[in-house]
């Protein structure tokens, strides 16, 4: 395993304040993996930079000395995007977390990346705005990890994904110099916009260090509906229906009964209704016509949509129902081992894709706990595999492997995305293919290349270079 | 069967952190919080369903009624009630300023002569006012026998008399009272088998904590009736009994140190915190 040189120490010891580098095992171990669980960590180092400055002087000397650097924020990844496992040096930016006034007209606020979601969320709420990137880990996650991710989440169907909620950027190359990128404009049409090369890149090509992030008007008074459904197939036809409702649609969501299992095995969360149903629904609306809105549900009612449902009466409520769809992927990973999979789909193809990938996990995990979830109103599917507990570790990858292929085929076949929102990192890295051509994995290639000559960021995170 | 639940509307407990004195300390400020039912209320009527149905559907002939006074507004909350299973409403206008617990108890006694429920069912006190007054002269007024903070109810099969556990130190008091009579409920009573009814299977268990509305009933609580009136409808004397004479904030917490380590904290306990 490779560890730093003592030259690149000493540098390192020489050029920043002496608590700016870790070598201390727990330190290691804990910065060097994310919240994927099948990578062992192994880095040489931890650093955390207290600013752009020091993050640039990092990282000039580790490329000067051909040690590779991690970029890492709230590491709660899912792909092992953060994940360091070769002796690489860990550039945690959980130091910077600074949060600057809000600017209440320009709808703006400047950010260091290690501030946490769901503090930017506090902060903005105050002056009624809100920067719409929301998931559930966002009380750990790193604006700078979901900007370098462009992560998706549960608000997606209304907002977008993290790219369109993003003006200015700070960004350290692999030399050590210092991008400001785009500032805080909203226009500006001179040519290449390089800030975008910097946000879904998993680190690969720059260190985010700060961000002037775009907010938007907090939405007004939402419903949150919970409903049962009898499958997969009911799940889509109520999309259809809701899309044409009245109303503005601000998440739909779903999961299966076995996603609820783990949930009140884990956090002993119910569904508050008594009519056991296999598929559950979790809609969010602004409807400012409760009247309308009631006839709408009445009518999915008698038109035999649903099975039974609720309707949050109040905020605490409507939070109540969020917690079941929230806490799945942490209690899948708190009560076994799941195996992973976030597709994307084009809305048109979603039905005959589920209507066959159904069989193939039947097909090749033949009594195994398939646990199905997502945000399907943006055809982003979560399709897990939970592992039995009498299988071997080993075995139950080599056979989940083997069943991805099958899978990603079904996905191309659809012109899907093998990886919708958790980014390609190392989970995904054998299947680019499936989602992207030689021809563009040859462009991909050349612009890590023109930017990062030594690769030292984030090396062997989305392709292996050839 | 017949039972009565008083309602009242708070500024949302979850936001508490929120509220607001107003310059000079004359009032609590709770703008922009949004408006839910006091929990204990709600637990009231939770209470008062698991009475009036045998796990799964309602007994026939048995009827809850909702009773609330404040602003028109209100009305939403004693909707969420409807939706939640209860079978009408009635709202009794005024400023929410113009109450106090002496008033809605003394009004409550006039709701409870028109209406003559067999029980009323209240939260055992407010989480805005925290006064827990209203069930206590209410039963005084009417000359009812009560229970306050009930943790369990047991309705007899003959509905003539019903029990209620009250927690207190080192155990569980419980009291057997003859209809008409009062209830307040505490938190405990909205857990799995707290309200039994001598019809809903014993083996029956409800989720813990107030109902979600079903969408059907929700659907339905539109059709259901609210019968509004203003308070002084009830010939009750609106004089209030209560004067605040001042509000203020706690003091700030202060900050507390980073030590070193365990030797700095052993000795900052010994000195600065002389708790060794």
């Amino acid at each position: 395993m490779a560890t730093l040189s003592d030259e690149l120490r000493a540098s390192l010891r020489e050029a920043l304040p002496p608590d700016t580098v870790s070598y201390d095992p727990a330190d290691l171990a804990e910065y060097g993996r994310d919240w994927t669980k099948v990578y062992a960590p192994a880095p040489s180092a931890v650093a955390f930079p207290r600013s752009t400055d020091e993050v640039a002087r990092i990282v000039a000397l580790c490329d000067k000395y051909g040690a590779r650097v991690v970029p890492s924020g709230g590491r709660t990844g899912l792909a092992g995007g953060a994940v360091a496992r070769d002796g690489e040096l860990v550039l945690s930016l959980s130091r910077m977390r600074a949060i600057d006034p809000v600017d209440p007209v320009a709808m703006t606020v400047r950010v260091d990346a290690g501030a946490v979601t769901e503090a930017v969320h506090q902060r903005c709420a105050e002056h009624g705005l809100t920067w719409p990137v929301d998931f559930a880990s966002k009380g750990s996650s790193h604006v700078g990890g979901n900007i370098a991710t462009n992560a998706g989440g549960v608000k997606v169907i209304r907002y977008g994904l993290t790219r369109q909620w993003v003006l200015g950027l700070v960004v350290v190359t692999a030399k050590g110099d210092v991008l400001r990128l785009n500032g805080a404009l909203e226009k500006n049409n001179t040519g290449l916009d390089l800030r975008q090369l910097f946000i879904g890149t998993e680190g690969t090509l720059g260190v985010i260090t700060e961000a002037t992030l775009k907010l938007t008007r907090l939405p007004g008074p939402s419903q949150v509906l919970l409903l049962g459904v009898s499958d997969l197939a009911a799940v889509l036809a109520l999309f259809r229906v809701a899309r044409r409702g009245p109303f503005v649609l601000s998440a739909y969501e779903f999961f299966t009964d076995k996603c609820i299992a783990r949930v009140q095995r884990h956090r002993k969360l119910r569904v508050p209704f008594d009519t056991a149903c296999s598929h559950y629904v979790l809609m969010e609306v602004e409807a400012h016509d409760r009247d309308a809105l009631e006839a709408w549900l009445a009518s999915l009612f008698e038109e035999g949509l649903v099975v039974d449902g609720t309707m949050s009466q109040d905020s605490s409520q409507a939070a109540a129902l969020w917690a079941l769809r929230e806490g799945i992927s942490e209690s899948l990973s708190a009560t076994g081992m799941p195996h992973k999979n976030d597709v994307a789909l084009p809305i048109a193809e979603l039905e005959a894709f589920c209507a066959r990938f159904e069989a193939v996990f039947a097909a090749r995990y033949p009594g195994w706990e398939i646990v199905t979830f997502g945000h399907i109103g943006d055809g982003n599917l979560h399709l897990n595999v939970m592992k039995p507990d009498a299988m071997r570790r080993e075995d139950f990858l080599a056979q989940t492997h083997e069943a991805d292929r099958e899978l990603f085929e079904l996905v191309r076949h659809h012109r899907g995305s093998i990886s919708a929102e958790h980014g390609v990192g190392l989970l995904k890295k054998p299947w680019l293919s499936y989602s992207r051509t030689p021809e563009e994995i040859a462009m991909l290639v050349a612009v890590k290349r023109a930017l990062d000559p030594n690769n030292t960021l984030n090396p062997g995170k989305i392709f292996d270079l050839p | 069967m017949k039972i009565l639940v008083s309602l009242k509307r708070t500024a949302d407990p979850d936001n508490a952190n929120k509220v607001k004195v107003a310059p000079g300390g004359a009032k609590i400020v709770t703008d922009g919080l949004e408006p839910k039912v006091n929990p204990f209320d709600e637990y009231a009527v939770e209470t008062a369903l698991r009475l009036v149905e045998n796990g799964k559907t309602r007994i026939a002939g048995d009827t809850v009624v909702v009773a609330s006074f404040g602003p028109k507004e209100a009305a939403t909350n004693i909707r969420q009630s409807l939706a939640m299973g209860a079978d009408s409403g009635l709202l009794f206008t005024t400023d929410d300023d113009s109450l106090d617990g002496d008033l809605v108890a003394r009004a409550l006694a006039k709701v409870v002569e028109a209406q003559k429920p067999d029980l009323v069912i209240l939260g055992k006190q407010a989480v805005d006012g925290d006064s827990n007054q209203v069930a206590q002269v209410l039963a005084e007024t009417l000359g009812w026998p009560s229970a306050t903070f009930a943790m369990s109810v047991n309705l007899s099969a003959d509905k003539k008399t019903v029990t209620v556990g009250r927690e207190v130190d080192g155990g569980v008091v419980k009291l057997t009272l003859t209809l008409p009579a009062v209830i307040s409920v505490d938190l405990r009573i909205v857990g799995a088998k707290a309200v039994t009814n001598n019809v809903t299977p014993a083996a029956f268990a409800y989720n813990d904590g107030p109902r979600f509305a079903p969408l059907p009933m929700i659907i339905k609580a539109k059709t259901k009736p609210i019968a509004e009136a203003p308070l002084a409808s009830l010939g009750v004397d609106t004089g209030l009994k209560v004067r605040y004479t001042g509000f203020e904030l706690p003091a700030a917490r202060k900050a507390g140190i980073k030590v070193k380590d365990v030797a700095d904290l052993v000795e900052r306990l010994r000195t600065d915190a002389k708790a060794l």
